[in-house]
């Protein structure tokens, strides 16, 4: 049956020289039986290695979801991971990527210890003739250098640049960091690289800045804007557990997804809906006018017509004063600056998606309760990402969601204990002298990008240029823009002049630039505690428990910062001398448990490393019917006021929904000059067209996989050995292609092919696929090294994804728009 | 004592994470999973599918790899699992033709993945290779082919026979959620994320994996083939197994 041997054509033997090679094995192989060591021999030869097996409690690296782990350790060598049962998150259970760990560990490229760099030359080519140096004149030269800075009054020329952060004993340590040095630049975060767009979003409307929990068991429908939710959107372990819940249960939880090609997560689903990209918010905006015309709305939440009779009719307005809003506000506004004609019939034109199919999906989603509608990058990614998303949290609140029971919330935090220093009583009159008040070199919170919390991708071209002045020295942690940073050949030219110091225990393409190495220890090396993402909304903290001892010379990054520290003349040294270490600090940290037992038993540093997860059950608010209740030990019984709700759940300025955000009103001059929206409607969830750039005729999207593991799964052979971007896609990425799209190119199933725009052009494989919109080319990132490991590299495609994105961001999060580039696609 | 397992295709979400898991339990070379998820598309766009189909060994009451073995490497066990033991293996590949199943791996072949991890995690000269991870030593058991795969004999799922065959005699299931079961579950049951998998004893009426069948309408692949896999699938609405319009192309 040949539908069954698809991935056997691989095994040459079964269709060419299978019954020869059979035959003469058949002839040949009782001699060879003979040969053969029988059970006993291997065996003895083998025993010594009996031993104990050890279970220690850590959390998965393999992406941001922090799933605990139960690592299984014999004579000192880790042979299995498993989800732990004690972690809520994994329940036991692991994606693809959590069970991959040991390979990180035992990485045959991983840097055995602290390097300098010899070849004072950088580029692609250079080799850095990296010599070892003790970690003392590591240490002792980092520091000097910091020194030096600090005596020339420029501190500010040093930054760190970090991806991701895990929690308070290491990335938490830097914001203090820089204010004992002096820069400003001491934790600039990827996460405009990341998703800084659909936290600005939510923030808009319902005023956190921040991803969303869900309460995904209780739900009854899903419309899934973008999301690789059986991919890559966190907690991609947990969404599984959950979607072999929500499509079991009774009534089973319907999914729609929208997106620009066929993915798993889309397959999944009940329906499948293929958007024009960027265009997504068109489409929720149409869900809204459905929802509002024809009286599908939360009454509870959101609030009736007085006379109960609803007016929203297709391109009327409606008279404010004819409305009681509850907890939204600026309902009828919205209306009637924008919703009233955003008709299924308009979104068509602009997402490309069948009027019908807008009617029937509004219809579902506004008849269904609880329903959810979620989003990530594919919305985001884009020139009006913001609004996109805005205009798709819109409808959480006209669906009455937030808060509610099956619907989404926010996280909360953790009562950690105090630090047993205060950082404010070790701040010199240098760092607190005035003339530190310099802008960051990323520019943010100055009128280049006022609402952005962080640049990271502007920061080569701000050091080429001198604007606001240039690097002297830059520390990298976790992250790696010289790859994946859009138009990353910027930060080749840029690190060619600044003191690079490189943390990553692997050898990436920033840290074949590094004049320094630093390597940290892998993740099943090292003690690290690590909060929750928004999960189920109570707090959880996890441990991440050393499994072994260090394999070679190197040093968790958190005790690398304190020990720089240390060597600081002056008040910053004594803090980090009494600040001692990460453990010192983890210890600390746990103190806060004793008063706060977790609901596992956990009440101090060692029940924690024990059960490797604090955390404490029950989420303390939920909205009923449109009243807000906060728990009283037994269930949701007290009710808040709207001051209450204000202080901890809708924080906007008005404590309510805001569907005319005052925050954006703040910023209404820049909006206006950016996207070129009218100052009196910025505060509007409303239709913004996309600018695409690169002048190509396809959309170029590059998605996370399921195997997308933190950076690292170019260089696992078991991940790159799984790569299913389409069909049977196996041992490399492809560019998928809608057949059409490659035979008006002379372009051939399986042929290599040029992916191009102005800045810059790679290689792929392309593959026919019918399930791709035949305006759009899709192919997963992460792959195309020209460093990173023995495996990663001479792969195709020939370059980063990014190598072909022009650096271009959303104005209002900053968030790169990674997805807004149209290519030309031809025969290689 | 009949060991089984179920498999619910309206749960998978083709994730993969049973090939890994099992990859790296059994310490398979990349690419040369006893465990796959099969993708396929069909139809055309903005209709097309996509499906994906997981496929460990079936572990057939009536297996043809075992009828074909010239050395009797192949076996059946008392509790239902179809082993390879490797001290009689001599790597004819007869097995592999008769399976009609493709779930039956030789390791002469070029790597998946260059540079080649049996270059790269070198082996003492029994094994294919060596890799840092490999299960304890004491675990490896040639005679039901569990270890490291050694060089010149075929290999397959032994169902983690290391782990089930030493679970408590007489359970029902193999419950990955139970503290006391899980280490004796198969790793693929272990990790699945959504659930999609359950193992236990099909002779026993009042196992969950035979209520499944019965209540959920369990499926055998390729049942006409008269094999009689110990393998079930639930089809729901995600779809039969594989149909004949699959394809991997256009």
């Amino acid at each position: 049956m040949n539908v069954l041997n698809t991935l056997i054509t691989r095994r040459r033997f079964l269709q060419a020289t299978g019954v020869a090679g059979a035959t003469a094995a058949a002839g040949a192989g009782l001699d060879r039986l003979s040969g053969f060591p029988t059970l006993a021999e291997a065996k003895s030869a083998l025993a010594a290695e009996e031993g104990k097996t050890v279970i220690t409690k850590s959390v998965c690296h393999q992406c941001p979801a922090r799933c605990g782990i139960d690592v299984y350790t014999t004579n000192g060598r880790v042979h299995a991971i498993y989800g732990s049962l004690d972690s809520p998150i994994a329940n036991g259970k692991l994606c693809p990527k959590g069970h991959l760990g040991a390979y990180i560990l035992y990485d045959p490229d991983r840097f055995k210890g602290p390097m300098k760099r010899t070849n004072p030359k950088k580029g692609r080519n250079e080799d850095p003739k990296f010599v070892p140096v003790s970690w003392d004149e590591a240490l002792n030269t980092v520091a000097a250098r910091l020194q030096s800075l600090r005596d020339k009054g420029e501190s500010h020329r040093f930054a760190i640049l970090f991806g991701r952060g895990w929690g308070a004993s290491d990335a938490g340590l830097l914001g203090t960091f820089g204010k004992l040095y002096g820069s400003p630049n001491a934790e600039i975060n990827h996460s405009s690289m990341c998703s800084d767009a659909s936290k600005k979003a939510k923030s808009c409307l319902d005023g956190n800045y921040s991803y969303n929990a869900y309460d995904y068991a209780n739900t009854n429908y899903v419309l899934n804007f973008g999301a690789s939710f059986l991919e890559a959107f966190r907690p991609f372990n947990n969404n599984m557990q959950q979607w072999g819940l929500m499509r079991t249960k009774s009534p089973k939880t319907r999914v729609t997804v929208v997106d620009v090609h066929l993915n798993t997560t889309a397959a999944a689903a009940d329906r499948a809906l293929y958007v024009k990209p960027g265009t997504d918010g068109a489409m929720a905006l149409a869900i809204a006018h459905v929802m509002l015309t024809e009286g599908l709305w939360d009454r509870e939440f959101v609030g009736d017509f007085k006379d109960g009779v609803n007016q929203f009719k297709p391109g009327l307005p409606v008279d404010p004063a004819s409305f009681k809003e509850k907890w939204t506000l600026g309902l009828i506004e919205w209306w009637n600056n924008e919703v009233k004609d955003r008709t299924p019939k308009w979104a068509a034109e602009i997402t490309t998606i069948p009027e019908k199919e807008i009617i029937a999906v509004a219809r579902e989603f506004g008849t269904t309760r609880p329903a959810i509608a979620l989003f990530e990058r594919g919305p985001t990614t884009h020139t009006n990402g913001v609004y996109n998303g805005m205009a798709i949290h819109a409808l959480n609140a006209l669906a009455g969601s937030m808060f509610a029971k099956g619907g989404l919330f926010y996280q909360m935090g953790v009562p950690y204990g105090p630090l047993p220093v205060k950082a404010d009583d070790y701040v010199d009159d240098y760092a607190k002298s005035g003339d530190r008040k310099k802008p960051r070199i990323d520019r943010v919170k100055t009128e280049d990008w006022p609402m952005a919390s962080n640049m990271l991708q502007e920061i080569a071209r701000n050091h080429l240029a001198g604007k606001p002045y240039q690097l002297d020295t830059a520390m990298f942690y976790l992250t790696n823009p010289t790859f994946n940073s859009p138009d990353p050949k910027a930060w080749e030219e840029a690190l060619k002049d600044i003191f690079v110091i490189d943390t990553s225990p692997f050898p990436g393409e920033t840290a074949m630039l590094a004049d320094l190495i630093l390597p940290d220890h892998t993740y099943l090396e090292r003690l690290q505690c690590a909060e929750s993402y928004p999960f189920q909304g109570w707090p959880m903290t996890t441990l991440r428990v050393p499994a072994v001892k260090p394999l070679y010379d190197t040093k968790v990054f958190g005790d690398v910062l304190i020990e720089i520290g240390k060597r600081i003349k002056g008040p910053m040294g004594e803090y980090y001398k009494a600040l001692k270490d990460t453990e010192n600090v983890i210890r600390h940290l746990a103190k806060g448990f004793e008063k706060a037992p977790g609901d596992n038993g956990v009440t101090g540093f060692d029940t924690w490393k024990d059960k490797g997860v604090w955390y404490k059950k029950p989420y303390l608010w939920q909205q009923i019917r449109g009243e807000f209740y906060e728990w009283d030990g037994k269930s949701y019984n007290k009710p808040m006021k709207p001051e209450e709700v204000k202080a901890k759940l809708i924080k906007t300025e008005s404590g309510k929904f805001e569907l005319k955000s005052s925050y954006l009103e703040h910023y209404a001059a820049y909006i206006n000059k950016k996207l070129g929206i009218p100052e009196e409607r910025v505060g509007f969830p409303q239709w913004v067209a996309p600018q695409y750039t690169g002048g190509g005729d396809l959309h170029f999207v590059t998605p996370k996989t399921a195997m997308h593991a933190e950076g690292r799964s170019a260089n696992l052979p078991h991940a790159i050995a799984l790569q299913q971007p389409t069909v049977g896609g196996n041992k490399t990425v492809y560019l998928e292609i809608h057949p059409d799209t490659a035979r008006k190119r002379g372009i051939r199933n399986g042929d290599k092919v040029r992916i191009k725009s102005p800045v810059g052009g790679i290689e792929a494989i392309a593959r026919y696929y019918q399930g791709v919109r035949p305006d759009t080319v899709v192919l997963p990132q992460e792959h195309g090294h020209w460093a990173m490991g023995r495996w990663a590299k001479n792969r195709l495609p020939t370059g980063s994804t990014t190598e072909v994105t022009a650096n271009v961001s959303e104005p209002i999060s900053g968030l790169a728009a990674y997805y807004t580039g149209k290519v030309t696609v031809e025969r290689a | 004592m009949k060991w089984g397992m179920v498999i619910d295709l309206e749960k998978c979400t083709g994730c993969q994470a049973c090939s890994v898991a099992c990859g790296m339990e059994n310490n398979r070379l990349p690419g040369e999973h006893w465990q796959d998820v099969l993708f396929y598309t069909e139809g055309e766009y903005p209709s097309a599918q996509l499906k994906w189909f997981p496929r460990p060994c079936m572990h057939c009451e009536n297996p043809s790899c075992m009828h074909v073995c010239p050395t009797g490497a192949t076996y059946k066990t008392e509790d239902g699992a179809v082993l390879i033991n490797w001290d009689k293996c001599i790597g004819c590949k007869y097995c592999m033709i008769a399976c009609p199943y493709g779930v039956r791996f030789y390791t002469d072949e070029k790597p998946l993945v260059e540079p080649n991890v049996k270059t790269v995690f070198k082996s003492d000269g029994e094994h294919s290779w060596s890799p840092p991870w490999r299960m304890p030593a004491t675990r490896e058991d040639w005679k039901r082919g569990v270890g490291v795969q050694p060089n010149d004999v075929v290999s397959k799922c032994t169902f983690c026979y290391h782990r089930i065959s030493k679970a408590p005699k007489g359970v029902a299931d193999l419950d990955p959620n139970d503290p006391n079961l899980r280490d004796y579950t198969p790793a693929c049951v272990v990790t699945c994320a959504p659930g999609a998998r359950y193992f236990g004893d099909l002779d026993n009426p009042e196992s969950e994996v035979s209520k499944l069948i019965a209540k959920k309408r369990g499926v055998r692949l390729l049942d006409h083939l008269g094999n009689k896999p110990q393998v079930y699938y639930l089809a729901g609405e995600a779809g039969a197994v594989p149909s004949s319009r699959a394809n991997n192309k256009s």
